[in-house]
């Protein structure tokens, strides 16, 4: 672990101020990521600004709307729970207790797990040469090595990671929006523009800029999103990285289907919304001929490797799976 | 005293309070004055040549004290390990001293030590280290390693080709009905919760200290005596618990060596805590596997042949050979024919060890699975096809099992487990949406006997103090040596100390092969003997004592805590009566390190049966498994509650095996990708359901005068098979590659 100095922030324009006066500086969250990876040594901030104090752990009903607020410092542990997201996302809910340990999740922060970076072993383990993402041009370990967990959607030659996050699976499902504060004011960042699928540079994972705090992430209001499921397809029953994930929503009228929302996860460098299949769905029955053809119609453009082709079907089933249980829901 | 009853007393553990109060201390928990911390350097390569190594940076950082590498490190006296020494003085695996050249044989090879002040230091410090490599093309799996590959004839004595008539005929034979189907398991990793670790403190040049996380107290210091040259007397090794082991703290393994070494030249003692991803490269794994069994039957189900030819992975730092067939094939069903072989292929990856139930783990599996194949190909009930081959006699031996139990143990299971309801057709069962498989196999594990040697004292007031240099590796041996010992002795369980894990005490063999009961518990009962001889002698020169001038060859305990004549018991008196009146506070006595006894007329065998049920989603399918049944035929069960956790245990590890186990290397540079408990799977709670374990039979007085014939590590034998039994049941689909992961079922 690389030498580093720590301070504690009292408000966000500090925070602000201190991360922007040095580029290697790192807001510290719950920690269970970064720590972890400053002590493998591929993350190696000077500097740490723990922003634990400052007063972004609440939950709040939007005002005007039926949306909520979710401060940047809420614990996937209290956001599972909260009131507000049991009776309005309990996809968020399902999302967030399907991840991680419950003493993982009693740390890990919102803003800490949109951030969390990805589980590919060549990038987690700097004994490994090649990973684009670290080393930018020095290949990717994981295209031509053990690439079970790896990317079928969205990937580029330069990078076939994926993004671990469950909860960040169902924000993307509800058109979340990312708030955040940086030395030019606050700005917002409609969910699916916050996560970068890799192209020519992996290791520019977002488009949040290296001096902006993240302050909230605001969920507007998706009355249909009561119907709504989390489904995680992992390797054993708690306590693993999602083979296959899937968000889903569904606003029926008469057996017909009047709005949807899918994302997946563990597919893809970005929790991965599913428009094509979202698109196939709208205007239809809700029956298992209607949901195949519109995981068909995401997962055609889909592409496996060695040892993660299996997720290509996996992911199929897991959306047709996923559809009919919230089309079951009362 | 021969206790008959087959379940000994549902004790509690008696060091609980101090585990869950923290007071139990673990080899790196001791606080050594002036302790240096110690962090490594690994090779990224899995072979060639170090050509440079920079060390300057290391060297210069703050807190570094030392920084060893294969240039400057003190060559131990000992130029490799293995050559010639018995097990019985320490066992060493990877034979090649840590830092003896140049030469990289696997991703993961120590090649450099750093010793600082403290841990982060060190950690830091190693990062700097910079190493240059000449490497070279590695043998990586074993498909390649084909022309390296080798037949070996035995291992520890024990033939691994063993045959019995010859099995081609029959299994040429077209009237006959068969079975030939290849099995493959992965390399698995032992992953106790706590990792290897030593502190060692030098006392000038001749005297050594060692805090150990081991299996083999007295194996760690006899190979320390050997190879610093020193008095067996002036190394001490101390190793109160371990937080579970399974294998990979049996060996002394480079670690241990390192840190003797960077004491030495850092002139302070040194901790070497392993980091978890080490765990993975420099302490053993269990080797991955391909077997292919051919059975041929009659259509009434009668084996006419076995043939088991396992492939196994093997290293170039020393000689591993995991005996698949001769453990499993060999022994457990009476064939007309039999046929076992073994090649091992050395590859540069880390050495594979023995991990619970080594060779009889990966064995019965493969084994097991194909009998429940040769099952459907008969329309027989798996369960009556294991009966219609049962083996009353060791099938090479010829003579018969000792107070072996199975028939009751399949029966028991059965009617437990509801066995009788089971819809014979895969794919026919359901719970809702869900697919229901119920599946079974035979568990078995050989009965091992070792030396050890106990000390035992007892006091006026009525304690006893009892002392081996054995282990409890979290397993309960605390527990159950001080029921042993009470019941030996005579004393009251309550006042009983039983004490272990330092080598200033009588030997005690690895806390390997499911030994240490029976082992341990044998030299209790001789101590005991001796120590009722010597109190009889005291009594019989006391004119007080009712058994004044009796024939101490006449006198036996006849109660917990009294001797009298064996032929008239109402001639007696109390231990601490007789210790009294002859004016000593305390007696002890040791008993001899003997050769076992070798009984040819029996073989000593642990068996066993699993029942298990699973539900499988058929859209979506992860498997689950909804019910264990096991029934246990191992002899005397000293210590009932923890007898019935180890089985649990084993299940445990079982499923993991069946379900989620596996080390994946990355197929060009060979060094493992997942060598952490994230993304190494084993089971979690969410993942056990309740295990409903059972014992059968009797005590084994045959085999020891304990009557018991170990139970660390048949619980892990078979359960894999019984797992993907129920997989296959549940949706006729066969998988024959553990772990049965999702995507394998799609
Ligand atoms: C063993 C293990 C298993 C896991 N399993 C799962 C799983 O199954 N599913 C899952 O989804 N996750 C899983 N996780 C990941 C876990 O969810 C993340 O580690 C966690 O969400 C990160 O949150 P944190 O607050 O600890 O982040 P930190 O580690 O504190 O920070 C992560 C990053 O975010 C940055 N950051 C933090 N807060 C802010 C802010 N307000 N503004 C700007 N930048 C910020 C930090 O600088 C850092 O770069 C697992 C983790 C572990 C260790």
């Amino acid at each position: 672990m690389n030498p580093f100095t720590y301070s504690r922030a009292a408000d966000w324009q500090g925070a602000v101020h201190d991360v922007a006066a040095d580029p290697s500086a790192k807001f510290l969250g719950g920690g269970t990521n970064l720590i972890d990876l400053m002590k493998m040594g591929v993350e190696k901030p000077d500097r740490l600004i723990d922003i634990n104090r400052l007063p972004l752990a609440q939950v709040e009903e939007m005002p005007g709307s039926a949306g909520i607020r979710i401060g940047a410092l809420v614990r996937n542990s209290d956001l599972a729970e909260h009131p507000l997201v049991t009776s309005r996302y309990p996809v968020l809910s399902e999302a967030l207790l399907s991840g991680a340990s419950p003493q993982l999740r009693n740390l890990a922060t919102t803003a800490g797990n949109l951030l969390q970076r990805t589980r590919c072993y060549y990038f987690y383990d700097p004994a490994f040469p090649m990973c684009n993402k670290r080393q930018p041009g020095s290949g990717c370990g994981a295209l031509e090595g053990y690439n079970r967990i790896h990317a079928i959607l969205g990937q580029s030659e330069q990078c076939i990671a994926t993004h671990p996050s469950d909860m960040c699976v169902a924000m993307a499902a509800l058109d979340a929006v990312v708030r955040v504060q940086g030395p030019k004011g606050e700005r917002t960042i409609p969910f699916a523009d916050f996560h970068r699928l890799p192209g020519d540079t992996p290791g520019v994972e977002t488009n949040l800029q290296p001096n902006e705090l993240i302050t909230a992430v605001d969920l507007p209001a998706i009355p249909f999103a009561t119907r709504s499921h989390y489904l995680k397809v992992r390797d054993r029953a708690s306590y693993a990285f999602a083979l296959v994930s899937v968000a889903a929503a569904l606003e029926l009228e008469g057996g017909n289907i009047k709005s949807a929302r899918v994302a997946l996860g563990g597919v893809a460098h970005k929790p991965w919304r599913a428009t094509k299949t979202e698109q196939a769905l709208i205007g239809k029955k809700a029956d298992p001929e209607t949901f195949r053809a519109a995981a068909e119609a995401e997962l055609a453009a889909a592409k496996g490797y060695k040892y993660n082709s299996f997720k290509i079907e996996l992911a199929r089933r897991a959306i047709i799976q996923a559809l009919s249980t919230v089309a079951k829901m009362a | 005293m021969a206790n008959t009853n087959i379940l000994g007393p549902a004790r509690s553990r008696v060091d609980g309070p101090l585990k869950v109060t923290g007071r139990a201390k673990y080899a790196v928990e001791f606080e050594i004055p002036r302790c240096a911390h110690a962090w490594p350097v690994v090779s990224t390569i899995s072979k060639g040549t170090i050509t440079a190594m920079d060390t300057k940076a290391a060297e210069s950082a703050p807190g570094v004290l030392k920084v060893l590498t294969h240039q400057n490190a003190p060559q131990p006296t000992e130029a490799s390990g293995g050559g010639g020494a018995a097990r019985s003085e320490g066992i060493r695996i990877e034979e090649r001293n840590p830092l003896s050249d140049d030469k990289v044989h696997y991703a993961g090879q120590f090649i450099a030590l750093v010793v600082a002040q403290t841990l982060e230091q060190a950690r830091y410090a190693a990062s700097l280290v910079k190493v240059n490599y000449a490497p070279e093309a590695p043998l990586l799996d074993m498909a390649a390693a084909r022309k390296e590959s080798e037949k070996p004839k035995k291992n520890n004595d024990e033939n691994v080709q063993p045959k019995k008539g010859d099995v081609e005929p029959a299994l040429a034979n077209h009237i006959l009905l068969g079975v030939r189907q290849t099995y493959s398991t992965p390399t698995e990793t032992h992953n106790p919760i706590e990792m290897s670790g030593i502190i060692a403190a030098w006392e000038g040049d001749r005297k050594l200290t060692v805090w150990n996380a081991t299996q083999f107290v007295k194996g760690v210091q006899s190979i320390l005596a050997r190879t610093y040259g020193l008095d067996l007397e002036n190394v001490r090794v101390i190793c109160p618990f371990v937080g579970g082991a399974f294998g990979c703290k049996g060996a002394l393994w480079p670690h241990e060596l390192l840190a003797v070494m960077a004491a030495k030249a850092a002139g302070v003692p040194v901790k070497f805590h392993l980091p978890r991803r080490e765990m993975f490269t420099t302490t053993g794994h269990r080797t991955p596997t391909v077997q292919e069994i051919s059975l041929a039957a009659t259509s009434k189900g009668k084996l006419q042949a076995i043939k088991h030819v396992s492939h196994t992975a093997g290293a170039f730092v020393g000689d591993w050979v995991e005996s698949c067939g001769a453990r499993s094939s060999a022994v457990m069903y009476a064939s007309e024919a039999i046929k076992v072989e073994e090649t091992v292929y050395p590859l540069n990856v880390a050495i594979p060890t023995f991990m619970r139930a080594p060779g009889e783990c990966p064995g019965v599996y493969a084994l097991e699975c194909a009998l429940d194949e040769l099952s459907y190909v008969l329309s027989m009930d798996p369960v009556e096809v294991r009966l219609a081959n049962h083996a009353d006699d060791h099938p090479l031996k010829g003579v018969p099992f000792s107070a072996k139990h199975l028939k009751e143990a399949y029966q028991v299971g059965a009617e437990k487990f509801g066995w009788s309801k089971r819809n014979p057709r895969p794919d026919t069962m359901r719970d809702g949406d869900l697919k229901v498989g119920w599946g079974m196999a035979t568990a078995t594990y050989p009965a091992h006997k070792m030396s050890a040697a106990a000390k035992a004292t007892l006091f006026a007031d009525g304690r006893a103090v009892v002392q081996c240099a054995t282990h409890d590796l979290g397993t309960g041996a605390y527990t159950a040596f001080t029921q042993i010992s009470s019941e030996q002795l005579g004393v009251p369980y309550e006042k009983v100390t039983f004490e272990l894990g330092k080598s200033d005490f009588p030997f005690g063999p690895v806390a390997g092969g499911s030994n240490s009961t029976g082992t341990v518990g044998t030299a209790i009962h001789d101590a005991a003997q001796m120590l009722h001889r010597a109190l009889a002698e005291l009594a019989v020169d006391d004119a007080q004592s009712p058994l004044h001038r009796a024939k101490v060859n006449d006198i036996a305990m006849i109660a917990p805590g009294r001797l009298g004549l064996k032929k008239d018991p109402n001639k007696s008196d109390n231990f601490t009566d007789i210790l009294k009146r002859a004016g000593k506070n305390a007696i002890a006595v040791q008993s001899k390190m003997e050769e076992p006894e070798e009984d040819k007329k029996h073989a000593f065998q642990s068996w066993g049966a699993h029942f298990c049920e699973v539900k499988i989603d058929p859209l979506v399918p992860r498997v689950q498994v909804t019910r264990v049944v096991t029934v246990i035929n191992c002899g005397r069960v000293v210590t009932a509650k923890l007898a019935r956790s180890q089985i649990i245990g084993g299940v445990v590890m079982g499923i993991g095996m069946a379900l989620h186990e596996a080390t994946e290397y990355d197929p060009k540079t060979g060094m493992p990708v997942n060598p952490n408990l994230a993304e190494y799977h084993v089971p979690t709670n969410a993942d056990i359901p309740e295990i409903d374990v059972h014992f059968v039979g009797e005590p084994d007085f045959a085999f020891n005068p304990i009557g018991a014939r170990g139970i660390g590590e048949i619980g892990i034998t078979g359960i894999a098979a019984a797992v993907a039994n129920a997989v296959y049941h549940a949706t006729g689909k066969r998988i024959r590659d553990l772990p049965i992961t999702p995507d394998k079922l799609l």
